[in-house]
């Protein structure tokens, strides 16, 4: 019943770590979970994605048990998600926005090990302060952090209980380059150890590197499921390039397939949902070109594409429709009921 | 549930080693009685006591009034801010407990305050009273600052990190001026004498007052302040509510 290819795992006690079905939320008029189905399987790293107001918060406060699912089931262990956090297998890491996220007034390791004992099996502080990357400002008082330092006292925060299921929102936002590398090393290493692992990123090229699977959400619900490779593949975006000499930005755009166009100098790039049509339509254009080169979406594009207007219509999962691959121009205010 | 003593103990050991909350707290009503003793003749009378046994009533309230308030208001609005509440919500603790243990750390400091005030009166101001009567003032106090405890939880959670200190400070000022505590009532002027009637302040030294002019505490002062209680434990539950069922982005 595994998600993934590969080797089938071992039998899994209690099912998925995480299982949506049907679920739906709505704030008065606004419907944020429109029948959301998810399942993350015991020891997978998910990557949740979607724009702002695509359900993604909304999912959240419900797997953690913050607000309850109007509709549908949810179950995180094997068990309704109130019980699972007041069990201690789950561990978050939250979005906090300004502030730091922690109290004043304590040091780094009385947190954590205040922290720790609220969890019935925690990890030794010890190892929480070596697996976070803490170990040398053990001693530091809390309100003498760096943003990125309170970051990663954080993520100890989420992993102190020992938790089976970590949830990470935006964990490396105020994080600069290096924050971030090494920040994914720790949460492999962490994620590596048979604990199931389920974080919200905007940056795409971290999900790229670490995601088992990548699930994209989209006005409430899934629109892409699948590992990294897949969604793009699914994608029919491709980067057409070529370079021109005093070519009419304008007319780039008319040509079959085009999705945007740049002209920068000489260099033209397009976006293309058809890129065969496309590189057609530029030679019987009569425009003259150099250097032409078609490449696939990256995750960027793909994320773009899928969530974009133009992608009403597209569903891409692993498991229903293994291979989108029909390179259609949509019009662009195709409403499909889902 | 496990959980609870734990966090209380933490919440009490962090306030504890807050250099300025303690300074505050212990020595503003410290040093306002030394300065305000000699005010008036220590030794004039003042309802059915003396005036340095009045006021030491009068600074013990202040002082357990601004430790809850700072306790609960100043703290609690700046971990709502920080986002240290909403980390807390996604550990086992139950979601009540934060507030609950709020509550129970402004108790807990309340008491020492009360204690360093009666012995500033005891020692530098020369207040003499039976050991029964230290106790039951000392009792009386610190379990009607309940009301007071209250009022900061509450303040913390209607009150932003910004907001929260001219608040505090507003409300320091009303209620301990207004309700009395450092001119009496009787001397007030006559429209803040009827203020006073409707502040948890004037109440709560009410009881003091009574107990060391030797009188038994007056059942319509420890009502108003139970109605007090009532209210703002209402209240503070239903901001709590509001907090809670806000999904976050």
């Amino acid at each position: 019943m595994g998600l993934r290819g590969g080797p089938p795992r071992p039998a899994e006690p209690g099912g998925p770590a995480l299982r949506f079905s049907g679920v739906v939320h709505r704030y008065r008029s606004i419907v944020a979970l429109d029948h959301l189905d998810l399942e993350v399987a015991r020891g997978e790293t998910l990557a949740l994605l979607g724009p702002n107001g695509a359900g993604k918060s909304t999912a959240i406060s419900i797997l953690l048990g913050i607000q309850r699912a109007q509709e549908g089931e949810v179950s995180v262990l094997g068990t309704d998600p109130r019980s699972a956090m007041a069990s201690g297998k789950v561990g978050a890491m939250l979005q906090v926005g300004g502030g730091s996220g922690l109290p004043h007034g304590v040091k780094v390791r009385d947190l954590l090990s205040m922290t720790a004992r609220l969890y019935r099996n925690p990890a030794p502080v010890a190892r929480t302060l070596a697996r976070s990357g803490l170990t040398e400002l053990a001693d530091r008082q809390t309100q003498r952090l760096s943003g990125g330092q309170a970051q990663r006292v954080r993520f100890a925060l989420a992993i102190a209980g020992d938790p089976e299921l970590v949830f990470l929102d935006e964990p490396t936002i105020a994080m600069d380059v290096e924050g971030r590398r090494s920040f994914w090393a720790m949460m492999r290493q962490f994620s590596t150890e048979g604990r199931t692992v389920v974080f919200a990123t905007h940056h795409l090229d971290e999900v790229d590197a670490v995601a088992d699977r990548i699930v994209v959400i989209r006005k409430g619900a899934v629109v892409a499921n699948g590992a990294a490779s897949t969604i793009k593949a699914a994608v029919p975006t491709r980067r057409v390039r070529f370079a021109s000499k005093g070519v009419d930005p304008a007319r780039l755009r008319e040509l079959d397939g085009v999705n945007a166009a740049c002209v920068r100098g000489s260099q033209v790039v397009l976006d293309s949902l058809d890129a065969d049509a496309t590189v057609r339509a530029l030679v019987a254009s009569g425009v003259s070109f150099t250097d032409i080169e078609v490449t696939g979406a990256d995750l960027e594009q793909a994320f773009v594409a899928l969530t974009s207007d133009l992608a009403e219509a597209h569903t891409v999962d692993d498991a229903v429709a293994p291979a989108y691959s029909a390179p259609i121009r949509r019009p662009p205010a195709s409403r499909t009921a889902p | 549930m496990t959980g609870l003593p734990t966090f209380l103990r933490f919440e009490v050991l962090r306030l504890l080693r807050n250099v300025r909350y303690v300074g505050i707290t212990v020595g503003f009503p410290v040093v306002f009685y030394v300065l305000f003793l000699h005010n008036e003749h220590p030794e004039a009378r003042i309802a059915g006591t003396t005036w340095k046994t009045y006021f030491m009533v009068s600074m013990a309230s202040f002082g357990a009034m601004v430790a809850s308030l700072n306790a609960g208001g100043t703290r609690l609005a700046a971990e709502r801010a920080s986002g240290w509440t909403r980390q807390l919500r996604v550990t086992p603790l139950p979601s009540w407990s934060y507030i609950t243990t709020k509550i129970a750390t402004s108790m807990i400091i309340v008491l020492p305050v009360i204690a360093v005030v009666e012995l500033t009166g005891l020692l530098i101001g020369g207040v003499r009273l039976s050991p029964l009567t230290w106790a039951v003032l000392t009792l009386v106090l610190w379990a009607s600052a309940f009301s007071f405890a209250s009022l900061g939880v509450l303040v913390g959670y209607v009150a932003s990190s910004e907001t929260v200190y001219p608040l505090v400070t507003a409300l320091m000022f009303l209620l301990s001026f207004f309700g009395g505590l450092f001119t009496p009532v009787p001397d007030l002027p006559v429209v803040l004498r009827h203020a006073a009637a409707f502040l948890p302040s004037y109440h709560y030294a009410s009881l003091g007052w009574a107990v060391v002019a030797g009188r038994a505490p007056g059942a319509g002062d420890a009502g108003v302040l139970l109605a007090y209680a009532v209210v703002l434990g209402l209240a503070v539950t239903w901001r709590h509510r509001v907090d809670e069922s806000r999904a976050f982005a």
